[in-house]
């Protein structure tokens, strides 16, 4: 519930964190109402490690809607944005028009201030969108006492990839048949408890131009690529159907070697798009002979990556072979002396490496071709925040000096 | 006819070009006969540039087959060699045998002595198995009397694509129905109206790590990829259809786009082959996105990029456009100073470019990142005796 004080000011502040698709999304049949041309799945990420924190302030003494985001004023009239506030005002009034709601019944009519960080750099090229959709979205919400089984389509209409992120574990957003959308939504397939010992990695690499945005990406591969259809009709159904079993089955070797070749897929696409589309570079590709080759030498799938719109890895594996393979990443990707701290997130174990391995993996090592590591695990969803001395907005409405982005 | 002399040494001399494929095969449905899972459809390029040549001398003296290729003697147990030296050879004798023969009746069952070399650079990452197995198929075809027709089935069993470059022009190799393969052959697709002003350069990348070879990538692509057999159902048919429409049409912005649609998905098959096959490396990447920025400046498609597996590019433009596209990308690759002949082969006209261009297109330079070009053009005639 929204704390209310004398002036009629309502904050709620919530977390929501991101999620790593293992089979991906692109490609959308309705561009409006953002519905996908097939399902996806996703591992939700630990807050503890990245999240998008979001404080909503509402208030009859404001003038206009307004948002900041890290620190900055950004245009509130953003389509997506504009989305997200409409459907869930939508959904606020059906409710109180149902006499449904315990919130200030007037709360909806007024104009929101919204702040919001991430506590991971935007530099670092980790797709952002989902968790700070999901995150605005979710409180609103608790804002406007909105029920959470239509979340997924709000979130969805900010971000496709936003309506995975109000879950925790391993999720997945269903395709759907509808043609208003209504049956596209996201829902959990196991909780982040449920795998205890999956790891995870994301090897932030030195950034080099800019890529291709996902929204124009996915867009011109629809127009373009003959390959797509078939993708989205044919080999993604089968796929989630076998990945929704191989989680169940903890099958680590068959859950990484279907997350690569799902990741490879999605490139592939990419590449069969015109103009081609290039997310994976010199250094992504070095990354993946890695992971394929430290496998040949233990004869089964110990590590899996996966890559989204930009050349960062994100890699997938069992707590034992954690403090191996970090080992191995710093020693064909030795980072920079004195630099800052490699690996960043939950403690990694230290690790020896046998000659054996090093030499078997024969390769040329690739110095500061990593910036750094964060290592962390799956996680659960959206929650409240409790304490008010974390909201990110002041009693005025507007954004505490410490409310900016590192 | 072969040159007999009194040792019964007889010696053919053949020379044979290389191909481009711009409909591209990749996949085999028959390993030993070399069957393709679909068509494909080739430009064959110019002897001038780019060529192998092959001696063949067959003599009762020989003791056994031997072969040296670009000057260094090589196994001759090379299954596709065997294949193709019995394959010729059975040729041979079923043409003595129906008494149709002029050749001399002894010599299929001789020894021959091959020796074969290419007038480009092994280094250069130009596929040479198609020249190469095409020259020594014609060679010996010449030396022992074999109908030209048959020439496809024997060249395909030595490299797939080698029966390309059986004819000049453009040049389709069906995928054929036949189990026995007997139908999967070579042909020309436009032999009379040839397309003169179709100017094609390739652009030698600086060498780096060794890619994954053709035959065990389209191996693994064929027993891993799930994208592929829609490729070679579907995808291939309607672009062999649309290729050979545009050919003779001698539509160029649709051949090019068409050509860079297909370069492109030979690759993203590769990439969706488990492991993936990275055959681009950042050179091309770049190569690729000046060709596309160089035709969104003019509005259309006027250059046109394709590549095989490895890192190298081959253009095709018209020649209209040829000296200005060379120094656009002499101004984005510069060559090192004093280095070796940066353009080789058919003279291209010098050209300036405008301050506008070079703007727009916005690219770094990437100096020394192309080692050399070489400017060629499409062959009419193909195969040839010396």
């Amino acid at each position: 519930m929204p704390e209310n004080d004398k002036q009629g000011l309502s904050v709620v502040t919530c977390t929501a964190p991101v999620n790593i698709a293992v089979i991906k999304y692109w490609g959308k049949r309705d561009e409006d109402l953002i519905l996908p041309i097939n399902s996806s799945l996703s591992v939700t990420l630990h807050q503890d490690q990245l999240k998008t924190t979001t404080t909503v302030a509402c208030s009859r003494n404001f003038q206009q809607d307004r948002i900041w985001l890290n620190g900055k004023e950004e245009d509130i009239n953003n389509p997506r944005l504009q989305s997200c506030l409409q459907e869930i005002r939508r959904f606020s009034r059906k409710r109180r028009n149902t006499g449904d709601s315990t919130s200030d019944a007037s709360s909806v009519s007024h104009k929101v201030h919204i702040c919001s960080v991430n506590n991971f750099p935007t530099a670092a090229g980790l797709a952002s969108s989902a968790s700070g959709y999901a995150c605005l979205v979710y409180t609103l919400s608790q804002l406007f006492g909105v029920e959470s089984e239509q979340l997924s389509a709000v979130a969805r209409q900010g971000s496709g990839s936003a309506c995975r992120s109000l879950y925790g574990g391993f999720v997945q957003w269903k395709l759907g048949t509808q043609l208003d959308g209504k049956d596209s939504l996201a829902e959990q397939v196991e909780s982040e408890s449920y795998w205890p010992e999956l790891r995870v990695l994301i090897l932030v690499v030195s950034a080099e131009q800019k890529s291709v945005g996902s929204t124009s990406g996915m867009h011109t591969s629809v127009e373009t690529s003959q390959l797509l259809k078939y993708r989205a009709d044919v080999v993604v159904p089968s796929r989630m159907e076998e990945m929704i079993r191989v989680i169940r089955e903890r099958d680590f070797p068959a859950f990484g070697e279907l997350t690569m070749k799902d990741s490879n897929q999605f490139h592939a696409i990419c590449l069969d798009t015109y103009p081609p589309i290039f997310y994976l570079n010199n250094m992504s590709h070095r990354i993946i002979s890695l992971v394929h080759r430290y496998n040949q030498y233990y004869g089964e799938t110990r590590v899996a990556y996966t890559f989204d719109a930009g050349p960062n890895a994100v890699i997938y594996t069992l707590q034992d072979h954690l403090p191996e393979f970090v080992q191995v990443v710093r020693h064909f990707f030795p980072p920079e002396v004195n630099g800052e701290e490699f690996v960043k997130g939950l403690t990694v174990c230290s690790a020896d490496l046998s000659e054996e391995l090093k030499r078997d993996i024969n390769m040329e090592p690739t110095p500061k071709g990593i910036r750094y590591i964060i290592s962390t695990k799956a996680g659960p969803g959206p929650c409240v925040v409790k304490d008010p001395n974390h909201h990110l907005l002041g009693a005025d409405g507007l954004p505490k000096k410490s409310a900016i982005s590192h």
